[in-house]
């Protein structure tokens, strides 16, 4: 049996002394965790694939119309005026995640982070099927070029090819609309270059990071596991190791060991190379693969299982375990607050938008003894069905007249310009004023408003010419 | 003593403790040097291609410029092939046809009625609109056709009237139909 890299403390195990990549090949493993992993990784996957398919309003579920800057999900349309949204979408993700992070630690890697579902679920599948287990692929990797390891070699990285082309073409429907797609898929690539190259770039990106790269990413690139210490505290859940149950190490006949019998399963596991007997590491992305390990052996020896499980660092300990604690408190307060603020925020979302522009040329116009602003009123619908406008004016003087501003019907997610003209007889014209359109959308009833200034002359002037 | 000399003992602690942090010297990852490396050599050959040789490359804003060039010149190229097929006798046969005048109804009533009246007699309800009738014998600008499309593109040269040039807010052959509408709603 080819012997793997012990794990140390002092470096990577993935990263030899030269600099040079040690390619890690984790042994099988089956248990609870790795079973509920698998299932919830092709829900994952499913829901990926399937979003573009599903119409919702009219349009996919989730379909983010980047050519006409409308962005649809599930029957809820947004337009570019909208991106504020974008804020409170960005920050309220992040910081549930900090949320979660605090409670149960690195959940997130192990279990539904795109990378690892991607990884573990479909390209490690394809490793196992076609070069076996971890001791065959070791093997593999230190023979020599012999015809039936390259016909080995091509048919696994022509199928990592193939996945990754699949993904990326379903990471563009999100972007054109499968229709769009299957358009696209159809004609030249010299009509859609663009997007075409943009297909090329990411199935590129996606064969390196899952047919080489692999944990290099989760221990090095990602932000997230390298704030983990500043998320985390001795009472967030994690999976460690019971080093008062298990050590001294030794054999299963020594009355005077541990559990721990160092048959090294939880290390030759493990995706990132590293020994939890070691304690909490960075490089640990919670795939649970050390606990069910470990299960399995201690069901064969004997002895209960959780020699390595889910816990807090003071649980592990046995120490008092608390959930309830000043941090989460305050995550609990913080997020209180932000979800407040959001909710208020889109209450004020509207199912149209109504913006007044003052037309070009003169402030204001004289005329036959009347004042005159000439505005431009624009209309937008983010609805898939016809909506209407109803229109009126609020903080006008006595005499004013106002025209241009009849009902208005606009079809599914149309725009539309209208001129509208407030005139003021010069009696009545007291200096600029505020006024104020208030537009019922109909069916809906939803009120949009909007403010400009009414300009003219100077009244003094106006009085004593 | 480098970390790749082979009498090196196997890890090196560096002297210095930060908060009781103390520091390993181990060597990079060949793949993250090898990137660093690339972009700095991609770094140099881009600014010498860009900046500092003669090779014609643009920067992103003489490209954004470029575009825009492009974009006004095709603009400009589909204004003059529209006024090119349009003259007196084809804006006449434009108000003839339901189509074209459908579409002009339908700018003239966003865009014109409030200044022009819904009836484009400059009325509504007896008071009287800004703008000036179109369905009487009075042409301040010209009653051809082409001298009212000309009106329509350009606004009115008198700047206090409030007609603005709508040829930045319509396309030319919009305004065509605008104007075969106000031509099958003439009288005089």
């Amino acid at each position: 049996m080819l012997t793997s890299k012990q794990p140390n403390l002092e470096s990577l195990t993935s990263i030899n002394a030269d600099g040079s990549r040690y390619f890690l090949h984790p042994a099988d493993v089956r248990g609870r965790f790795t079973l509920f992993r698998r299932l919830f990784g092709v829900l994952l996957l499913a829901i990926y694939v399937l979003l573009p398919w599903i119409p919702i309003g009219g349009h996919p579920a989730v379909f983010l119309d980047l050519a006409s800057r409308r962005f649809h999900f599930f029957g809820l349309t947004f337009l570019a005026q909208d991106l504020w949204i974008g804020f409170f979408l960005l920050t309220g993700l992040g910081f549930s995640l900090f949320y979660v992070t605090a409670l149960f630690g690195r959940l997130w890697c192990g279990w539904a982070c795109p990378y690892t579902v991607f990884l573990e679920h479909l390209y490690r599948r394809i490793e196992r099927i076609v070069d076996g287990d971890s001791t065959a692929r070791r093997r593999l990797a230190d023979a020599s070029w012999t015809s039936a390891k390259v016909v080995r070699r091509i048919v696994k990285h022509g199928l990592y090819i193939l996945v990754s082309l699949l993904i990326a073409h379903v990471f563009l429907s999100y972007f054109v609309s499968l229709t769009r797609l299957y358009e696209f898929m159809k004609q030249s690539p010299r009509h859609h270059v663009g997007v075409f190259g943009v297909m090329l770039f990411l199935t590129g990106c996606l064969y390196f990071s899952f047919a080489w790269f692999r944990e290099q990413f989760c221990i090095i690139l990602c932000p997230y596991g390298r704030i983990q210490s500043a998320l985390t505290d001795d009472d967030t859940v994690i999976i460690g190791y019971d080093r008062n149950r298990g050590e001294p190490r030794g054999k299963k006949s020594d009355p005077d060991a541990g559990d721990c019998i160092a048959c090294s399963r939880c290390v030759h596991v493990c995706p990132t190379g590293i020994d939890i007997r070691n304690g909490l590491q960075l490089e640990c992305i919670g795939c649970a693969g050390c606990i069910d390990a470990c299960d399995e052996v201690m069901d064969k020896v004997g002895r209960p299982r959780g020699l390595i499980r889910y816990d807090s660092l003071n649980g592990l300990e046995q120490k008092r375990r608390r959930i309830w604690r000043p941090r989460v408190a305050l995550y609990t307060g913080l997020l209180a607050l932000g979800a407040t603020v959001m909710g208020l925020f889109l209450s004020g979302l509207h199912s149209a938008t109504m913006e007044i522009v003052r037309m070009p040329g003169q402030p204001y116009y004289f005329a036959e003894n009347l004042i005159r602003n000439q505005y431009r009123v624009h209309l937008v619908t983010k609805r898939h069905e016809e909506t209407s406008f109803t229109f009126e004016v609020a903080g006008l003087p006595e005499g004013a007249i106002v025209t241009g501003l009849d009902d208005l019907v606009l079809t599914a997610e149309k725009e539309s310009v209208q001129t509208f003209i407030v005139q003021v007889p010069a009696a009545h014209f007291k200096g600029t004023f505020s006024i104020e359109l208030t537009s019922t959308v109909g069916p809906s009833g939803e009120k949009l408003v909007d403010r400009i200034d009414f300009l003219g002359p100077s009244p003094y002037l106006l009085s004593n010419p | 003593m480098k970390p790749s000399d082979p009498d090196r003992p196997s890890v090196i602690l560096r002297e210095h403790v930060y908060d009781g942090i103390e520091e390993f010297d181990q060597k990079l990852p060949n793949w993250w040097l090898f990137t660093l490396y690339i972009a700095i050599v991609a770094f140099v050959l881009v600014w010498v291609a860009y900046y500092q040789l003669p090779l014609g490359l643009l920067s992103s804003t003489e490209r954004v410029e470029r575009r825009m060039a492009l974009i006004e010149a095709r603009k400009q190229a589909e204004l003059e092939a529209t006024l090119a097929t349009l003259n007196n006798e084809t804006l006449r046969e434009m108000s003839t046809d339901p189509g074209h005048t459908g579409s002009g109804k339908l700018i003239f009533e966003s865009k014109c009625a409030a200044c022009h009246g819904l009836e484009l007699d400059a009325v509504l309800n007896g008071i009287k609109l800004p703008g000036v009738p179109l369905v009487d014998d009075v042409w301040i600008h010209g009653s051809e056709p082409l001298q009212i499309m000309h009106l329509v593109t350009n606004g009115s040269p008198d700047l206090t009237k409030g007609m603005i040039p709508w040829k930045s807010q319509l396309s030319a052959s919009e305004i065509a139909q605008v104007v075969s509408y106000i031509l099958s709603q003439k009288t005089h």
